[in-house]
């Protein structure tokens, strides 16, 4: 597998240094500056991008905005002591994730998996959910048991994709419904429901006590992922 | 040191009470001019009319001496003609003459009771009685010759006064009429003159309280120097220097934000590097005290962030700069999004989780930040404090005093000493915030557990429950 270029701008020494070799260990190769100068270029070849916020010179929201003018494919992702909510809101306004200092490292290499899966870039060809095997790529699911291909109508696909796309992450009934549908959810709505039966009925191996789509009581769906 | 006095003249020349008082003073002096002058200008052409022989008695004796010293020398017959002329042309008359030997010669009308021959004793006795009497009496020389004898007119005097009082009532109405235009004049000077002080001030008035663009009213044109003209500038000036203050408080407010986001930076900056030792420190072959130590030092790091975020936003708070922008929000929706992000966590920490939300929809007015802010305090403090009953619920229920948010633990409750203290800005931040946002708070706390109630008691817009 090829490995995924990170282009990573911080401006303390101490902090580069250690999630620069962190995220190398984990098999990344990153490119670590000090300043936000000429990261257009750098972000040529990147797969994501994490920035740091105040950077010397160009402060990391403006090297974000311009990355993301440049190349909207480019996931980036804001790592900042800057903690308030609007520094948040103003980050996501461009940026695909926004972490706070001081991170936990492990939470901000899933966060990159996350990313680099959403936007294609995880280099993943084939994905392991239970007896499931994925291949995003081609849009294909399969049984790993039999081999058989299992075809899934439009919404089903749709919402499966959805939960490839956010790993491990619990979904609400209404982020979920809005985004498969295009139309807000209205409480009590039952649409939500009946579909995610009839996906558990092809994908789950005991759609009775379903070990990949979770239930989770009074909020939503999640799907677990390694 | 002549031109401020010069600016003060000037001044005084376009102020309004100077102008108040010209048009007082134009008042005073034009009104007695007036009354001759309405007078003059009705009285004319009033004269100028064709008018009727009785203007006034002493005009009525001048023309009768005139017209009785033109027959001077005539004949009988010529006075005859005369007088019987001379009487028609004064209607209501009588007239007669007597010669210069004292005869009665001719009686117009006849049987005015006059004797033929006229003695000295009834001459004078006649003068006396005819003396300021009525008839009006008017007694002339024919030809101003006591010898030619004298010819009389004698006019009632009824006659002659109703004429000149239908003259003085016309003439009087005139006047009248006159005198009232005039009034009228300088009372429409002075309405005009207070018409346009008001409508300048409300004008004023509308500019004040109409805000701009910026929020703050606009300036106004200045187009006269008077007192509202200058009142005109004070306000313009007023609304420079709140500019400016805008302005300024803008700048101390983006000097705070910088300032508490370098130092929210300058602190956040080493804990992340100690964070990353801790973490190296970790994947290092370590006993099992160490590991511990490891896991204290971490734990320690999280305790630190929080209370920087805590202190900068309680700074923030009592200050009144957190930024608030409340809204109508769908309180089962939002506790569902808030509750999800809290889910893994209390799921690694194996706390058993209960979320009861209603299928209809719950609105409530408040800014929906803020409430994720509360309730991410309360669940860290039942994460801290409350681990070991390992149970958390959330529930938004509707009982007769409305919608309510409940949050419940089974911990040892908050009077307890919780192995880990300290989650006391925590709490009060939420307080604070609660307070804010009108929600009301209710606390049960024992030793079996702890439930939060927040509800919003304003009825109307917000705190209405609406179902689909």
């Amino acid at each position: 597998m090829k490995q995924k270029h990170i282009l990573y701008i911080e401006d303390d020494q101490e902090i580069g240094s250690w999630v620069k070799d962190y995220l190398t260990q984990k098999g990344y190769v990153v490119h670590w500056r000090t300043s936000g100068d000429g990261a257009e270029e750098l972000a040529e070849g990147a797969d994501l991008a994490i920035l740091d916020v105040m950077l010397p010179g160009i402060d990391g929201f403006t090297v974000g905005q311009r990355l993301k003018k440049k190349a909207a494919d480019l996931p980036v992702l804001m790592l900042s002591a800057r903690s308030s909510v609007h520094d948040k809101l103003d980050g996501l306004q461009f940026a695909d994730d926004y972490m706070t200092k001081p991170f936990h490292p492990e939470e901000l290499a899933a966060r990159v998996e996350v990313l680099l899966r959403r936007y294609g870039r995880s280099g993943q060809q084939e994905i392991t959910l239970g007896h499931l095997s994925v291949y995003p790529d081609e849009n294909r699911l399969v049984d790993s048991r039999t081999g058989e291909e299992i075809l899934l109508t439009g919404k089903q696909h749709q919402l499966f994709m959805l939960f490839l796309r956010h790993p491990n992450q619990i979904l609400t009934k209404e982020q979920i419904y809005e985004t498969v549908w295009g139309e807000s959810y209205l409480p009590g709505d039952k649409t939500l429901n009946v579909h995610i039966r009839y996906l558990r009925e092809k994908i789950e191996a005991d759609p009775g006590s379903p070990a990949i789509l979770e239930t989770i009581r009074g909020i939503g769906y999640r799907v677990k992922q390694g | 040191m002549r031109r401020p006095r010069l600016r003060f003249r000037f001044r005084l020349l376009r102020s309004l009470l100077s102008k108040y008082v010209l048009i007082i003073l134009l008042a005073l002096v034009f009104l007695p001019v007036a009354i001759p002058l309405v007078s003059f200008l009705f009285f004319f052409p009033f004269q100028e009319e064709p008018a009727g022989p009785y203007r006034s008695g002493i005009d009525l004796e001048n023309q009768w001496h005139a017209e009785v010293n033109r027959l001077d020398g005539a004949s009988p017959e010529q006075m005859g003609e005369a007088l019987a002329r001379l009487r028609e042309a004064y209607a209501g008359s009588s007239v007669f003459w007597v010669d210069g030997t004292g005869r009665t010669r001719l009686e117009l009308p006849e049987g005015q009771g006059l004797p033929d021959l006229w003695s000295t004793s009834y001459t004078v006795q006649f003068m006396k009685a005819r003396y300021d009497a009525d008839p009006f009496t008017v007694v002339a020389f024919v030809g101003g010759d006591p010898a030619q004898g004298f010819a009389v007119l004698q006019l009632p005097r009824e006659i002659l006064k109703g004429e000149s009082a239908e003259r003085d009532k016309v003439y009087g109405s005139r006047m009248t009429i006159g005198l009232l235009s005039v009034l009228a004049f300088f009372l429409f000077i002075s309405w005009s003159f207070f018409y346009r002080i008001r409508r300048r001030l409300l004008r004023l008035e509308e500019a004040m309280t109409k805000p701009g663009p910026n929020g703050l009213p606009e300036p106004v044109a200045v187009k006269q120097s008077d007192e509202i003209g200058s009142l005109e500038n004070a306000f313009n000036a007023m609304l420079g220097q709140l500019e400016e203050s805008r302005a300024r408080e803008q700048e101390e407010e983006k000097l705070r934000n910088q300032l508490i986001a370098s130092l929210s930076h300058d602190l956040r900056t080493p804990l992340t590097t100690l964070r990353g030792h801790a973490f190296r420190l970790s994947q290092e072959p370590l006993t099992g005290q160490g590991s511990e130590l490891v896991g204290h030092i971490d734990r320690k790091i999280d305790y630190m962030e929080r209370l920087i975020e805590n202190l900068f936003s309680y700074t923030l708070l009592t200050a009144g700069k957190y930024p608030y922008q409340p809204q109508q929000v769908e309180l089962v929706r939002l506790v569902r999004t808030l509750f999800a992000n809290w889910y893994p966590v209390f799921e690694q920490e194996g706390f058993e989780q209960e979320l009861e939300l209603p299928d209809t929809a719950v609105y409530w007015r408040l800014d929906p930040h803020w409430l994720e802010r509360i309730l991410d305090n309360y669940f860290q403090n039942m994460l801290r404090h409350a681990r070991s009953g390992r149970y958390v619920a959330v529930r938004v229920t509707e009982d007769e005093r409305g919608p309510a948010l409940r949050l419940e633990d089974r911990g040892p409750g908050m009077g307890a000493d919780s192995a880990s203290k300290g989650a006391g800005m925590g709490l009060a931040i939420a307080a604070l915030m609660e307070r804010e946002m009108g929600l009301v708070r209710e606390v049960r706390t024992g030793s079996g557990g702890t439930e939060i109630v927040l509800r919003q008691p304003s009825a109307g817009d917000a705190g209405k429950a609406g179902s689909y």
